[in-house]
């Protein structure tokens, strides 16, 4: 069929360039036809006629050809659609299959239909996958190297409804879903308001519960006015639990409210290292104040009890300090023996 | 099992509804129902995409998220819902409230970032800023640890401290939160008692076995003593087949014991545990997973207080016939 209708474009041009008075050309060959036609051996007295058709599109199906002779008329034997005829005839293929099953043309038909849907599909499915741009930034994605879920800071993610989804398949009736290979059927919620009422009313009756405000540790005693189904006990060998007040309430919360500055404590570290750093360096300053004991031995005179009339005069003011100062060593070994004394007779019974 | 809600009560609904308001630039890489060639037609689709949801209360929402029994998932859920909020474009503060057993840290891939918990902020060793660490994935999450291991805190002044904390997020003028999400540690103790101090509302988290529901009948009990009175459950770790096979209670059966709304229900994933080992939560997965995506799902109605109106159960597939090759 195919090969017969490449015989037919070559002509049309030829044939509309007959016919200017604007009617179209139509051909229409039916399968005997084609085969009078085509597959016999051209002679030069073969006629081709045809039959001019109204514009009308609508009425072309209905005008058929049938009554097409089965003569081409060649007016010279070396025509272009003849010698085309005759290349397509000597195609050993084509002469094969026209020998053996020259019938066959519904096989043929459904091979040749088969073929160009594989070509269809394999197009779609080429154009689909091409509609990712090939060497645009989802390449990049699926490598690795951009990672998709930051691209979202620019650029908002758009994000898929999760009740739309293409794994699920919904039914016709809207009672069953298809969902990885699985069937479901959507079985309605029967739960009403008076159900649940009444379950509120059960679990109201069935569990009494107060909330505990005063915790208090074994063998404490319980304070007057407190309602007893508030207390909580709390063991003494709770693991996480301490019940003795460290943590200031007030302070606490100012802690949590805090949104600039710095934190409490690591302010009150600071002030506190800051505190002995100054004290640590007032101490420095008043140890270099202090005189030094060693150098201080250069102020004081020599202890000397006979020599002092053979001191010269001009030692007058160090000799005077060296003098008050000898007397003053007696006067306090003779203090610190009468010390001694006194306590011996205190210690005497 | 992922849920999809049909009948929804609240005045926007988020699932076959066309008439909705779309953004304004709806196209997505990853839009499966692209928009019609013609600019003239009018928008109209069954399934919404790219719609952010409409909070609803007043903020900032304090959740407590809590379960009685441990080991089902509060941590998980407040991890995975929480990062599904800051996706959403809304600013949470996460609070691990488990005094002596740390671990949303780790969940999250932050445990090397915390330097500072609530116990330095109260003793004035720092700022309260200084303490929240910042997830660089989305950077309107944060996190905020009461303590490290090993520290002490009165038992009675937690309450306290966890409510000058909330006062003081509000109060501040940059990044007030949306979103205040407290993981509650396991238990009736005083580490359950501090951690419900501030909320307004609860996030009930139990599996379908008789022995967690029956520690969260418990906690429902103690909650609503405790005057929070909007609590809504998520059913973790659920098991489609197991449930097929009369081995698990369903979602249905669980919520008739209970008696309480539907916020999700997470199916079991293997996932999960990898998601811990990564510091990854698995929310963030692409493809998501889908226990991800219930937990997204679940983090869209807790924003909008809206609850399931369904659950999936289960069934055996249909048998095709030789032409189900052709779609037919």
């Amino acid at each position: 069929m195919a090969s017969i209708w490449l015989l037919q474009f070559p002509s049309l041009p030829f044939q509309h360039r007959v016919s200017s008075n604007g009617t179209s050309l139509l051909l229409h060959h039916r399968h005997c036809l084609c085969q009078r036609l085509n597959w016999i051996p051209l002679t030069p007295n073969r006629t081709f006629s045809m039959r001019a058709i109204h514009d009308s599109m609508s009425s072309e199906e209905d005008k058929v050809v049938d009554t097409a002779k089965s003569t081409l008329v060649v007016a010279d034997s070396k025509h272009p659609l003849a010698l085309f005829q005759e290349s397509i005839t000597s195609l050993p293929p084509v002469v094969f299959l026209m020998k053996n099953c020259p019938k066959n043309y519904f096989t043929m038909g459904l091979c040749i239909t088969i073929a160009i849907m594989v070509v269809t599909l394999r197009a779609y499915a080429e154009r689909k996958s091409s509609q990712s741009n090939p060497g645009s930034v989802a390449d990049l994605v699926r490598r690795g190297q951009l990672r998709s879920d930051r691209r979202g800071i620019s650029r908002p993610l758009k994000y898929d409804d999760p009740f739309n989804n293409p794994l699920v398949k919904v039914g016709k009736s809207n009672s069953t879903v298809e969902m990885c290979g699985k069937q479901y059927r959507l079985a309605p919620v029967t739960l009403t308001e008076e159900q649940q009422a009444i379950h509120q009313k059960r679990r109201s009756r069935a569990y009494q519960w107060k909330r505990p405000t005063v915790f208090l540790k074994e063998g404490d005693s319980i304070p007057p006015d407190v309602d007893p189904d508030t207390i909580r006990w709390i063991p003494a060998n709770h693991p996480f639990a301490t019940t003795s007040s460290d943590i200031d309430e007030d302070l606490a919360q100012n802690n949590v409210y805090q949104q600039r500055g710095v934190p409490f404590r690591i302010q009150a570290e600071h002030d506190a290292l800051q505190r002995k750093l100054e004290a640590l360096q007032k101490e420095e300053k008043l140890n270099n104040l202090f005189i030094d004991s060693r150098n201080a031995k250069d102020f004081q005179r020599p202890f000397k009890l006979n020599d002092r009339s053979v001191e010269p005069v001009e030692q007058g003011p160090i000799n005077n300090s060296r003098i008050e100062t000898k007397p003053a060593k007696p006067e306090l070994a003779s203090d610190s023996i009468e010390s001694k004394i006194s306590s011996d007779e205190m210690q005497q019974p | 099992m992922l849920s999809l809600q049909l009948f929804p009560s609240n005045p926007n609904p988020t699932f076959l509804n066309p008439s909705f308001k779309p953004l304004s630039n709806p196209q997505t890489l990853k839009s499966p129902n692209p928009y019609p060639k013609s600019r003239h037609a009018p928008i109209s689709s069954v399934l919404q995409w790219n719609r952010k949801p409409e909070l609803a209360g007043e903020t900032p929402r304090v959740v407590v998220i809590t379960s009685g029994k441990g080991g089902v998932g509060k941590t998980t859920t407040t991890a995975n819902v929480g990062l599904s909020l800051a996706r959403l474009g809304f600013f949470v503060v996460a609070i691990d409230a488990d005094v002596g057993l740390r671990n949303l840290d780790l969940l999250l891939g932050l445990e090397n970032r915390v330097n500072y918990t609530v116990v330095e902020v109260l003793n004035g060793d720092c700022r309260l800023d200084q303490a929240l660490v910042r997830d660089k994935r989305w950077s309107n999450f944060e996190l905020l640890c009461i303590s490290k291991p090993r520290s002490k805190l009165p038992i009675g002044f937690g309450g306290k401290a966890l409510v000058w904390l909330v006062d003081a997020l509000k109060a501040r003028e940059e990044r007030s939160p949306d979103f205040i999400l407290i993981d509650c540690p396991a238990g009736i103790d005083a580490g359950f008692i501090t951690a419900i101090t501030p909320a307004n509302e609860a996030v009930l988290v139990t599996t379908p076995d008789i022995t967690s529901l029956r520690d969260a009948d418990r906690v429902t009990g103690l909650l609503e003593c405790d005057g929070i009175r909007d609590i809504k459950m998520i059913v973790n770790r659920v098991r489609t087949d197991m449930i097929k096979g009369e081995d698990m209670m369903s979602v249905l059966d669980v919520q008739e014991m209970l008696g309480l709304p539907l916020l999700g229900v997470i199916p079991e994933d293997s996932e999960v545990i990898r998601s811990t080992n990564r510091g990854y939560p698995l929310v963030l997965n692409k493809p998501p997973t889908l226990a991800g995506l219930a937990f997204e799902q679940a983090a869209w109605r807790l924003v909008e207080q809206d609850s399931m109106k369904a659950v999936m159960v289960e069934e055996e597939p249909k048998k095709r016939g030789f032409f189900s090759f052709f779609g037919v």
